[in-house]
């Protein structure tokens, strides 16, 4: 039986090996179909409100890794496991009812105040590294407050392919960004 | 080609979790993120736009809510929320500084006592003012050849002179640029003495062509002040400089005292911002520390 919440994990290596061959006798293709799942249930249960992501996934791992031996045949791992994550889920939902978030979530802080200062250094470096034609778009994008914001959006948008297509371009950009600076934070730390 | 991709109010109202209840919709609409990487992208872009709506403000107070009770429950998000912050802080800031030196205001940081405005993050400025350093000196070069070549003109004479003056003068100009560029330097202030730890406080170099101190303190809490700030010695000595302020203050609630001070007086030393809020019962001040350095 698998872990329930809270509890220490069991998994050997032995199963989690069998669970890596059920994906793919591929020794390289079995990780990058691991880590395929691993990143499409995550976000799931982040969708789902959720607060413990990695631990729900953790969850749901050893559940698929102990049904490994019946489901031999199953010919798609990912909508098997996602099955069983959302089983997860519900369960997870049922046990966080009655529990009320005690920090102000729209307000985090950073733990420290001074990563901050190099948070600040690592992001001008990360905007550096951009592409001028993505730094230009990011730049414009989060250049300005208020409703000034609303016109360059627009021409942005004009040369993007229309508002969704600059939304998921700006998103791609951030997202690099931000990955980019937690790397140089951490680098800058160390 | 037209996708077959679902409504991203839709998916607004999913990523809300306004769906929970609706059974088969919730599941289908979860399935099918699961399972196509184009719907997962836009999914991604649209939880963006949520975070970006929440810290423009522009949300009704139903999304604001279901935003605080259950978007932002994953620590994930949070860390969205808090990097976009910081984003749209350090570029606005960046923006409205080229902005106030493309107006030709270089004064406008100094009004030491504000009323609530926006505000960012610490900003690379002084990358600014080269260029615009270097530009201004090139204008005025530009100008200056004009008026030689009008002048060769219309006089002959004297003409070895005027063209002596006018070299003279332009490496002047050219020697202003890095004055001008040096002649401010940024110091930002995020832990006060209580958080901070003495061996790696900030320090700043004031070299002789430096001229004002352009002080940035990030405050805790977020008192309305007004407050005192007092320029001491580490020891206490003073105070040397001191102003009665107002914050400024983020659209999220950040607070931070903006103001700068003569860089002129000062020694090698280790100083320290006094800051104290005029509130009663605020308690007292907050040191700031900070070291300087002449360099000769």
């Amino acid at each position: 039986m698998a872990p329930q919440h809270g509890e220490k994990r069991t998994l050997t290596p032995e199963a989690f090996g069998k669970f890596l061959r059920w994906l793919s006798e591929d020794d390289e293709l079995a990780v990058r179909e691991y880590q395929r799942i691993r990143t499409k249930l995550i976000r799931f249960f982040i969708h789902k409100g959720c607060t413990d992501a990695d631990d729900l996934f953790d969850r749901t791992v050893d559940i698929v890794v102990a049904k490994v031996e019946s489901c031999e045949e199953y010919q798609n791992p990912l909508a098997y496991c996602y099955g069983v994550a959302r089983n997860v889920w519900h369960e997870d939902t049922r046990e966080r009812k009655s529990v009320p978030l005690e920090v102000d979530v729209a307000f985090p802080e950073h733990p420290d105040p001074k990563p901050h200062e190099l948070e600040l250094q690592c992001l001008d470096r990360c905007l550096a590294q951009l592409s001028p034609g993505d730094r230009d778009v990011v730049t414009r994008y989060h250049g300005q407050h208020g409703h000034d914001k609303i016109p360059v959006r627009r021409g942005l948008a004009d040369g993007a392919g229309g508002i969704n297509a600059l939304r998921i371009r700006v998103c791609r950009i951030r997202k690099e960004l931000r990955i980019c600076v937690v790397d140089c934070t951490k680098r800058l730390l160390n | 080609m037209k996708s077959n991709l679902p409504d991203r109010s839709l998916i607004r109202e999913y990523l809300l979790g306004r769906l929970d209840n609706e059974k088969e919709l919730e599941e289908q609409l979860s399935h099918d993120i699961c399972a196509n990487d184009e719907l997962s992208e836009m999914v991604e872009s649209i939880e963006e736009e949520i975070i970006e709506d929440f810290l423009d403000g522009t949300m009704d107070s139903a999304d604001k809510d279901a935003v605080s009770t259950y978007f932002l429950r994953p620590p994930q998000r949070q860390e969205k929320l808090r990097f976009a912050r910081l984003l749209n802080n350090h570029l606005a800031e960046q923006h409205q500084l080229v902005q106030t030196i493309s107006d030709m205001r270089p004064s406008a940081y100094t009004n030491a006592v504000r009323d609530r405005s926006e505000y960012s993050a610490p900003i690379p400025w002084w990358t600014h003012f080269k260029t615009y350093g270097q530009l201004t000196a090139f204008v005025v070069l530009g100008i200056g050849s004009l008026l030689y070549i009008s002048a060769l003109q219309k006089k002959g004479a004297g003409l070895e002179s005027q063209l002596a003056q006018e070299r003279v003068h332009s490496a002047n100009l050219v020697k202003e640029a890095p004055i001008l560029q040096s002649s401010f330097i940024p110091l930002t202030l995020v832990a006060d003495r209580s958080r901070g730890d003495d061996s790696q406080i900030p320090h700043i170099e004031i070299r002789p062509s430096t001229r004002r101190i352009m002080v940035d303190i990030a405050l805790q809490g977020h008192s309305p002040g007004p407050f005192n700030v007092n320029l001491e010695t580490k020891a206490g000595n003073g105070p040397m400089w001191s102003a009665r302020l107002l914050p400024l203050f983020s659209s999220s609630g950040d607070t931070r005292l903006v103001f700068d001070l003569p860089a002129q007086g000062l020694e090698s030393d280790v100083y320290s911002f006094v800051v104290s809020s005029l509130l009663p019962g605020s308690g007292s001040g907050k040191h700031y520390d900070f070291r300087v350095e002449l360099a000769h």
